[in-house]
């Protein structure tokens, strides 16, 4: 294509030409997800910002005249939105680490090899393909206080029947219960493939120097799996900050307060309530708690990546 | 002699040790997947047999809760619904997000280890963050209700999923590949979709069904951005698990679970092993 106009005029033009003919075919790959992820993510979020500051219109259904930080205001008082925030703390506090250390610990037990370790490992996919909405509503037939397999069975160990949805406690606890039924095998089938890709030999040298496998875990493994470790709580953090469809399904953020997860109460507060600047508020101090805390948790995984 | 009598406790205990990682592995793998086999399970019973005490697992099975809701309480439509929104975001995610992926990956671009971060970032946006916008703009544009609009909804949480997974597959493919075709003459085009393109089809594909599983199972944008001809089957099984009024119908919920979750139990099982590569790699190798 160039080749005419090379010979014809002076060789700087066609070659700066070609250049950006390159750059330009070099973006085009980049471009189709820079605009679109633009125009569905960065400009909705502007869109938030902007109605976070606002008094919302009804008659326009959208952003009417600038309120400066009244909504920010009125959500940093309001006892409710620091309930949620707290339930949400809760949650991720307790799941979060149980998951992953489940997980990991799953996964050895599923690694042994045996001919059927290649079903099991395909069994585990399962559970992490069932819609949490899904999993939430059977969950909720198992646990049912009066009917479910759950109560069933704890009777046989003399415990209960006990009120899962009924007591706040509890209610927390099947939560989390159900969402970590729902999880940990994604955990697994990661630290499955961690587990597989570990250096055998360093075990080998660990048994013939006399480790005991206590040692071995703690001075050999663990050290070369926590930068996984790290990226895997990572992952996971990303998805339980989005904690919704289960709580929606199993509790409703019931009772009373107990389970009423961040996301849910934003939800309840905009579609039900219609309270969308308030609720477009908390949503961007949402966001920044999630952005500034998955920075330091990133960072904090490549330090210890570095360092292991 | 007590060298020779010493390996065999050793090895027996080390055997031991294997069974009971062996037998545990299979308890473990049990307890979970119990609850589904407890749905399935529930969803053949009939009233009677379901609110009984103590549970039955034996019981004269019936597809009564399933003729009931598929001739009834518009399923079938949400089933359609939900087919074409994830096969629309699952197709639309997989060639912008492979594309960009590519270019993450193999092409120098100023400033695209920013966007990358940016786009790992932007996987911790919570998705009311994004649903209230979208339910504003969409209403004031008349897009509320309408297959396109959870398309492109969807596409905001799957063109970055995408994006990471692909990126971590084509850095793990050896560079000569595209070097030696653009040196035989392929454009940047050429090379990636005549020579890329085709050795990630198995990638491609499983990326693509998890996607589609992702796109399958939302539920917050779905409630949010619908309400009647573009409804999705988790806005159902949201209503009826939360349906306090009538108290809970198990039936239906199981029903509508069970064949939510089958179609897509089959097709994570059939690409199963380029599944749990895929996953690993977006994990491992970030």
């Amino acid at each position: 294509m160039t080749s005419e106009k090379a010979q014809a005029g002076p060789n700087a033009a066609p070659r700066r030409r070609r250049r950006i003919g390159d750059l330009f075919v070099r973006w085009s790959f980049m471009a189709p997800s820079i605009v679109l992820l633009i125009a569905l993510l960065a400009y909705p979020i502007f869109y938030t910002i902007d109605i976070s500051f606002s008094r919302f219109d009804i008659a326009t259904f959208g952003a009417g005249e600038w309120v400066g930080w009244e909504n920010y205001r009125e959500v940093m008082s309001d006892y409710r939105f620091w309930d949620s925030l707290e339930v949400t703390l809760i949650y991720l506090v307790i799941a979060l680490p149980l998951q992953v250390v489940l997980g990991f610990g799953i996964a050895f037990l599923i690694n042994a090899e045996w001919k059927g370790r290649g079903l099991v490992r395909a069994l585990f996919i399962i559970p992490m393909v069932v819609a949490p909405v899904v999993a939430g509503g059977m969950w909720r037939m198992i646990l049912d206080p009066l009917w479910g397999i759950m109560n069933y069975w704890l009777g046989f160990i003399g415990i209960g029947p006990l009120d899962w949805f009924g007591d706040p406690t509890l209610a927390m606890a099947s939560i989390i219960i159900i969402d970590t039924w729902r999880w940990t095998p994604f955990i697994v089938l990661i630290a499955t493939a961690a587990l597989l890709a570990l250096p055998k030999d360093v075990f080998e040298a660990a048994r013939i120097d006399g480790a005991n496998w206590w040692s071995t875990l703690w001075s050999v493994a663990v050290p070369l799996l926590v930068p996984v470790i790290a990226a895997t709580f990572v992952i996971r953090w990303l998805g339980a900050v989005k904690m919704f469809d289960i709580v929606l399904a199993a509790t409703y953020g019931g009772p009373g307060k107990a389970t009423n997860v961040v996301n849910l109460f934003i939800y309840e507060e905009a579609f039900r309530s219609l309270r969308f600047a308030e609720s477009a508020a908390m949503a961007v101090i949402v966001l920044i708690l999630t952005m500034v805390l998955t920075g330091l948790f990133l960072r904090g995984s490549r330090k210890l990546e570095e360092l292991f | 002699m007590s060298a020779i009598v010493t390996p065999a406790p050793k090895r027996l205990r080390r055997s031991l040790g294997h069974n009971l990682r062996i037998a545990g592995g299979v308890i473990v793998s049990i307890v979970f997947l119990f609850p589904i086999y407890w749905m399935v399970l529930t969803s053949f019973k009939d009233q009677v047999d379901i609110f009984t005490s103590p549970p039955t697992f034996f019981f004269k099975p019936t597809l009564d809760a399933y003729i009931e809701y598929m001739t009834r309480a518009d399923i079938v439509p949400r089933l359609i619904n939900t087919i074409i929104v994830a096969t629309g975001s699952g197709l639309l995610s997989i060639v912008v997000g492979t594309m960009a992926g590519y270019a993450l990956a193999r092409i120098r671009l100023r400033g695209a280890a920013t966007i990358g971060v940016l786009i790992l970032l932007s996987r911790g946006v919570p998705p009311i963050a994004l649903a209230v916008p979208m339910f504003l703009v969409a209403r004031n544009l008349g897009l509320t209700d309408k297959h396109i609009t959870l398309i492109l909804a969807y596409s905001t949480f799957l063109v970055p999923y995408v994006m990471w997974l692909m990126r971590s597959f084509f850095l793990s493919l050896p560079r000569e590949l595209e070097e030696s075709a653009m040196i035989d003459g392929c454009s940047r085009y050429g090379a990636f979709f005549k020579i890329i393109v085709p050795i990630s089809i198995p990638g491609l594909l499983s990326t693509l069904i998890f996607s589609m599983i992702l796109a399958w199972e939302e539920l917050l944008f779905a409630l949010v951005l619908t309400n009647r001809h573009a409804s999705t089957i988790p806005v159902a099984i949201a209503g009826i698990a939360g349906d306090t009024v009538n108290g809970a119908n198990w039936a239906a919920l199981t029903a509508v679970g069970t064949i939510t979750v089958v179609p897509v139990v089959i097709f994570a099982l059939l690409v199963q092993k380029w599944l749990i590569k895929g996953l690993a790699d977006g994990a491992t190798k970030g």
